[in-house]
């Protein structure tokens, strides 16, 4: 006659116990799960915080659009709160009475004609602008009225 | 011995205005996180501090939490999502566990890197080869 499965159970209940706890325990381990909802924060100062230089607040790289640009946007700001757009390792092709652009959430701001179309250069913004609306700087022909490279400004 | 005590002292206050004098640190590359399947986010730069040596600081950092995450550099332009780079032999280094998966933090970078090769950060989950997210660096 065999035995019915909850005497077996019965019978064997420590031996499954034995075995697996310590399944429960390895997949655990390697899973661990309770992670899921865990946030580790941490929150180191930066070796280097000590210095009056201007600080960057936004970077990003310029894409080319309607012609080949390239380089990097940042927007730096002073300790006294003004705020300098810096172009580096900029490039961007001759003629097309260039402007550069600071594009925000409503409408975009002229900077003004580009200084060069090679290398760093640095534009002052308009005071009290506050620099977090700021989305992307465009480097717009006049000429053509066509964009033609962009840099999204993100956090630094 | 009184020279000598003054010598020792100007000696002294020398070499701590010029180690003052080096404080200073210069972004040399920085990138933003990508990564769906696990949602990260924020920046990654490498500083060259004014001793020489290179840093690794992440800012606005977020990722999720998971078990044996590591922060490595990658010798690739990019990682995708998932990415397994034991597989893909991806050469990999590692700069240590991720201290947390939110908030600001540095790691340091081994003396004699070649930035050049190793073009990514990874947040590497180590237990199951999978790559969390992924900055591609660009020359800041």
């Amino acid at each position: 006659m065999p035995i019915p499965a909850s005497r077996w159970l019965l019978r064997w209940r420590w031996a499954l116990v034995a075995v697996s706890l310590p399944v429960l325990v390895g997949l655990w381990w390697a899973f661990r799960p309770e992670k899921l909802w865990v946030n580790q924060k941490v929150n180191e100062a930066a070796p280097f915080e000590a210095s009056a230089d201007p600080k960057p607040v936004l970077t990003g790289r310029f894409e080319a659009k309607a012609e080949q640009t390239s380089g990097r946007a940042t927007i730096y700001q002073k300790p006294g709160g003004e705020e300098y757009l810096r172009l580096s390792d900029f490039s961007a092709p001759k003629g097309g009475d260039l402007h550069i652009e600071l594009k925000g959430d409503s409408n975009g701001t002229d900077l003004g004609p580009l200084k060069n179309v090679q290398g760093d250069q640095n534009y002052d913004l308009p005071a009290a602008a506050d620099p977090n609306k700021y989305e992307a700087v465009v480097i717009y022909s006049q000429q053509s009225h066509t964009v033609f490279g962009l840099a999204k400004l993100e956090p630094f | 011995m009184f020279r000598t005590i003054q010598i020792t002292g100007a000696i002294a206050m020398l070499t701590g205005m010029t180690s003052f004098g080096q404080e200073k640190a210069q972004p040399l590359e920085t990138g933003t996180f990508h990564g769906k399947v696990h949602p990260t986010s924020g920046r990654a730069t490498i500083y060259k501090e004014g001793d020489g040596r290179l840093l690794l600081r992440l800012t606005n950092f977020k990722t999720s939490n998971g078990p044996d995450v590591h922060v490595v550099l990658i010798a690739a332009k990019d990682a995708d999502d998932d990415a397994n780079f034991l597989k893909s032999s991806t050469e990999r280094l590692e700069l240590g566990s991720l201290k947390g998966n939110e908030g600001d933090q540095n790691y340091d970078i081994p003396a004699g890197t070649d930035l050049k090769k190793f073009q990514t950060v990874s947040i590497y989950c180590v237990r199951f080869n999978a790559n969390f997210g992924a900055a591609p660096l660009e020359k800041f």
